[in-house]
């Protein structure tokens, strides 16, 4: 799947969960940036990030979860 | 041997002037000096462990080379498996045993049969800290966090390293490692503040925490035959005593690192100064709430992450109830960690838990945020009832005389001179606090006028010397 057509999917599950899209989708992106992306939010995005791409995270696979680039590399290389 | 001690001050001048003076030329020189102090330190705090931590030591330093070596997952998995067993079986050991069989017991002679007995136990010297350390590395090395450390001398004094052996803060990998594989170099301002730090944490401990705990320990002795109004004066200063006791020794250890030119995490960022729960705890204590966050909340979330706010709510809770556990093998810790736990769930329905909150920026407050900033201290501080009753029954029955009709009545308590200096000096330390609430640590006035520096500075140690109460521990050393 190509990047921007990931990111664009990503887009969509931090507005249905954080419900509002006050953030640009660049690489260099994090949690901290982003109103309401919290440590008890994470979990459902993660969640729902699965449910989307239909495929599983590993606890060590969300240690490498750095910024958007990050996560688009691990949903990638899961696909 | 407590920082707050002459044994201490003659430990410290020689082993910081070695340190700069003959061991400076090599990181490797360097980390001898620490580890010879940091052995010494430890056998002359209590000897009778000290064979304890050198093994667990050394095991954890194998199990860490062996876990990075291993290229099978299962067996890599399993290594770090054994490893958990054995940190945590040596703490369940020592902290909890007795506990465990006290409970046991009772439930064996409900049923009619013998109960079992106690063993005598003595708590060895930081090991709920250093057992957590040592669990936080391994669990890096598996996660691929951190390298394997290779070299035992490192190692060790990453292990033992004196000014965080007794109560932290309880280190990583990541920050203390990579610090001692360089060489120290000596800078002035770095020694200077480490020495300004160990001042601000000393008036914290023996001018707030001892005064508060004189005042506290009268009302707690024989709180049963006083008003619920005295009562709820000795919770007030008992949340006050508890917050600069342990804030005041995070303090002199991280200052006192910082005069071997080590830099220790931060372990109090002006708790008290938030505006819900959650803000309280990324302030209090936060190299142990950052541990449980990393390696019990994470993965437990990550578990059941499947059920959306109900698994969130579990996941806090149980994590909270750990908090509360590791504290000690007593109830009142589980009802203190499982309220802390309770108080996250309307956050978790509100979403505003890591919002970032502009109502106590700046100077002045406002008032909402003022409102929520008192509400939530009081909050704290009916909540610290149970850290301090020795047991349940204790700590309800203190609740029952506290929310009585004599809660209206004139407070039993004796407001003498040193009530009004220790209300005073409270006063003196939280507006320091709050002016310095952005800096790097709540004495940070390397900024100010030479003046008002060196007023602070003899104010405060003039305040140590007439108004300081000499005391012998910590309450965190008990842990």
């Amino acid at each position: 799947m190509e990047t921007s057509l990931i990111k664009e999917k990503i887009k969509d599950v931090l507005i249905s969960v954080l419900d509002h899209n006050n953030f640009e989708m660049t690489d260099d992106l994090t949690a901290k940036d982003v109103d309401g992306w919290d440590s008890l939010s994470h979990m459902m995005i993660i969640s729902k990030i699965e449910e989307m791409f239909n495929i599983k995270f590993k606890l060590r696979d969300l240690n490498k979860l750095k910024n958007m680039g990050s996560l688009v590399q691990v949903i990638q290389s899961k696909l | 041997m407590v920082f707050n001690s002459f044994g201490f001050l003659a430990f410290i001048i020689p082993v910081v002037l070695l340190y700069w003076i003959f061991f400076r030329k090599s990181s490797r020189l360097q980390n001898i000096m620490l580890l010879l102090s940091s052995i010494a330190f430890y056998i002359i705090g209590d000897w009778r462990f000290f064979v304890l931590l050198a093994i667990s030591t050394l095991i954890n330093f194998y199990l860490g080379i062996s876990i990075h070596n291993q290229k099978n997952d299962k067996k890599k998995s399993l290594t770090l498996r054994l490893g958990v067993i054995l940190n945590i079986g040596l703490l369940l050991y020592f902290k909890y045993f007795n506990f465990f069989i006290t409970e046991f017991s009772e439930l064996l002679n409900i049923a009619g049969l013998q109960s079992l007995d106690t063993l005598n136990i003595i708590l060895p010297l930081g090991i709920s800290f250093y057992t957590f350390q040592l669990l936080g590395y391994l669990i890096d090395v598996y996660n691929e966090e951190v390298e394997a450390n290779h070299s035992l001398l490192e190692f060790s004094v990453f292990v033992l390293f004196f000014p965080k052996i007794l109560s932290g803060p309880i280190e990583r990998a990541t920050n203390l490692l990579p610090q001692l594989q360089k060489v120290k170099e000596f800078k002035y301002e770095v020694f200077v503040d480490g020495l300004r730090q160990i001042l601000w944490g000393l008036f914290a401990k023996v001018v707030i925490a001892e005064n508060c705990a004189a005042l506290v320990d009268s009302v707690y002795v024989d709180y049963e035959s006083q008003p619920g109004s005295t009562l709820l004066i000795g919770a007030f200063f008992y949340a006050i005593q508890l917050y600069a006791d342990f804030s005041g020794y995070s303090n002199m250890a991280i200052g006192v690192a910082k005069l071997f030119g080590i830099h220790l995490m931060r372990n109090f960022s002006t708790p008290f100064f938030s505006v819900n729960i959650a803000d309280y705890w990324r302030g209090w204590h936060i190299s142990l709430t950052t541990w449980m966050m990393d390696y019990v909340f994470t993965p437990l979330s990550f578990m059941l992450r499947k059920y959306g706010r109900q698994g969130l709510i579990i996941s806090i809770v149980a994590t909270f109830i750990l908090v509360g556990f590791w504290h000690g093998a007593n109830w009142t810790f589980v009802v203190y960690g499982l309220l802390h736990g309770l108080y996250f769930i309307p956050l978790v329905y509100s979403g505003k838990m890591n919002k970032s909150n502009d109502e106590l920026n700046g100077l002045i407050p406002s008032a909402i945020g003022l409102i929520k900033m008192l509400g939530l201290f009081l909050l704290i501080v009916l909540t610290d009832i149970f850290f301090r009753a020795p047991d349940l029954s204790d700590a309800f029955k203190y609740f029952e005389i506290l929310f009585s009709a004599s809660l209206f009545k004139r407070p039993d308590i004796m407001i003498g001179s040193t009530t009004n200096f220790t209300l005073l000096f409270m006063s003196i330390y939280f507006a320091v606090e709050w002016i310095h609430k952005k800096k790097s640590h709540d004495f940070e006035i390397s900024k100010a006028p030479l003046v008002v520096r060196w007023a602070s500075y003899v104010t405060i140690f003039i305040a140590i010397l007439v108004f300081g109460r000499s005391s012998e521990t910590f309450i965190y050393f008990q842990f």
